[in-house]
């Protein structure tokens, strides 16, 4: 590993254990989707301090790589990105659900400084992304669109049409990341199974990969490898752990810790 | 002659680069925008919700889109993408039912009617609804909204049967009702292909001496209330539509007349909580559910005495 590298995973690492401190932070203040929030915070330190382009003066910049959570319901953890970011002060954060407060329940582009796209009913993020990837393509924007998909948010019928829409339309400024979590409000493959999860994308006309979602070095090297193939949709399968990093959350959906819980779970997420 | 939408889409193209198409099955409206523009024609298959993201997605990059679709199944399998996505996300994206309004399906089925369309769009916040009546009021209406921010859901049915009043005489503003006959006795409103059959009405009650005004009630929302109170100094107003008379254009003048006091009485005409569900023409059904002049007729002899 080069020093550069080094550097760079480690200072993502740090980032990823900030996002998840936020997130016990929340949860210390108000209910809050701790399991979805966690697993995903790898993969957000990864896309928010390493591949998106983005500009926190200029939100709306026309040349702006696109992020979509579509998994609506774990905006704690991309608030906290988009705080650390500079979209908006991290003090705002434990303002989770509080009176006017710029992080909502559900991510809300009404509400929120970076969030474009409204979301939290399951199954709607892809086919938004597919129309921005097109409206890039008209713009002949360098701009690219990533998608932030739970796993069991897969059993919406909706995301297999827009799958099939950005095969069909050669969509290769369009990345769809799931968050293999395992678990919904039981686990997956118990209530409605997804597998074979990476065959049924490749199916649908994507070039596939699974990775580690919690291995920086992997996520890195994959999104640095973005587009997998030229005129086809990226899909990473990225497997995780609901909950990932704090014990007291392992598999759970929500969570609303006391105090002692709080610093606790803090205590855990302490750096290295 | 209307002119195809189709066309009028390019002509909208050509002036505002905003402008393109997205397609649920409906390619053939796209043609002419495709020929010019490739990309911003766009065809998703049939797949509504799909249709309603990806348009979503495109005014996310500030695109105006037209979807299409056909009117029962644009507003009814992708609702939740059209109130979620477009209504609560802001977006200046226009549906359109492009085909299949009302019961102009008639005897093929009830799967194919579009009894729903009005109340359901009518409910999403910010939301216009636009039923245009005939060719003319189409274009205008689609100017309208390529011209008005916002999401629309105009139904183009019903825009290739051209009313009896020469063009020269039409006027259109959106959320302004178009005066069609002058009247005083009693007041015929009506929305989308309805207009036909109370224009026809209003002639046919000239001919027992009873003034009927004849209003297009092209924009269902925002309602034109001042056209309605106005129409509550008649002695009778009588609703026409193929949809349903809960929350269609019969409940929103009922809203606006109780809201306001007016005592006028009134007479909803459309499918009275039923489903049309027969063998037979678009015609015969309109018979059967009382969607004709003829019905109106009837309901204004009965109430007027």
């Amino acid at each position: 590993m080069t020093a550069s590298r080094s550097e760079l995973l480690a200072h993502l690492e740090a980032r990823a254990r900030q996002i998840r401190r936020h997130v016990v932070r929340i949860a210390g203040m108000s209910d809050c989707h701790t399991g979805g929030s966690l697993s995903i915070a790898d993969m957000l330190a990864a896309l928010y301090f390493h591949v998106l382009r983005v500009d926190p003066a200029n939100p709306t910049w026309a040349d702006r790589d696109h992020f979509i959570l579509s998994k609506g319901h774990c905006v704690p953890a991309l608030a906290a990105a988009l705080a650390m970011r500079g979209f908006f002060s991290e003090d705002e954060l434990v303002r989770h659900l509080e009176l006017d407060s710029l992080v909502p329940g559900h991510a809300c582009a009404r509400v929120t400084p970076g969030i474009d796209v409204s979301t939290g009913s399951l199954g709607h993020g892809l086919s938004i992304g597919v129309g921005v990837a097109l409206g890039v393509r008209i713009d002949r924007a360098p701009s690219r669109v990533f998608v932030l998909l739970g796993d069991g948010e897969l059993q919406e019928g909706s995301n297999w049409e827009a799958a099939m829409a950005a095969a069909h339309h050669k969509l290769d400024g369009l990345i769809a990341i799931v968050d293999r979590n395992m678990y919904q409000t039981g686990p997956t493959e118990q209530m409605m199974a997804l597998e074979p999860l990476a065959d049924k994308w490749a199916a649908f006309g994507w070039s596939v990969r699974a990775i580690d979602g919690h291995d920086i070095g992997q996520i890195v090297d994959t999104l640095d490898a973005l587009p997998f193939e030229a005129g086809k949709p990226s899909a990473i399968i990225a497997r995780t752990v609901k909950g990932h990093g704090v014990s007291l959350s392992t598999h759970h959906h929500m969570d609303r810790f006391s105090e002692e819980q709080m610093l606790a779970a803090l205590a855990e997420l302490a750096a290295p | 002659m209307a002119k195809p939408f189709g066309d009028i889409l390019l002509e909208l193209a050509r002036e505002d680069p905003r402008i393109c198409g997205v397609s649920c099955d409906c390619w053939g409206f796209l043609g002419p925008l495709h020929g010019e523009f490739p990309h911003r024609a766009i065809e998703v298959g049939i797949a509504e919700q799909n249709l309603i993201g990806v348009a979503a997605g495109l005014a996310v990059r500030g695109k105006t889109p037209f979807a299409l679709g056909m009117n029962p199944f644009v507003t009814m399998r992708c609702f939740e993408q059209i109130r979620t996505d477009l209504g609560y996300g802001c977006r200046n994206v226009k549906v359109i039912g492009a085909y299949g309004g009302g019961v102009m399906y008639g005897g093929w089925g009830c799967t194919h009617h579009a009894m729903e369309e009005i109340g359901l769009m009518r409910l999403i916040p910010t939301m216009t609804v636009v039923m245009p009546a005939d060719g003319f009021e189409c274009e205008q209406a689609v100017r309208a909204a390529a011209a008005t921010e916002g999401p629309f859901y105009i139904a183009l049915a019903g825009g290739e049967l051209p009313l009896s009043v020469p063009e020269e005489q039409r006027e259109f503003a959106l959320g302004r009702a178009a005066v069609l006959r002058g009247g005083q006795d009693v007041a015929l409103l009506a929305t989308g292909p309805a207009v036909r059959e109370a224009l026809r009405a209003g002639e046919l009650l000239a001919e027992r001496g009873v003034s009927a005004r004849v209003l297009s009630m092209h924009t269902v929302k925002p309602i034109d209330r001042e056209a309605v109170l106005s129409a509550a100094r008649t002695g009778l107003i009588v609703t026409l539509e193929e949809h349903t008379v809960i929350g269609g254009l019969g409940g929103a003048v009922a809203e606006t007349l109780a809201e306001a006091g007016a005592g006028t009485p009134l007479r909803r005409l459309g499918l009275q909580d039923v489903f049309a569900c027969m063998v037979g023409s678009y015609e015969d059904v309109k018979q059967r559910f009382g969607i004709t002049a003829q019905a109106l007729v009837d309901t204004v002899v009965a109430e007027l005495g």
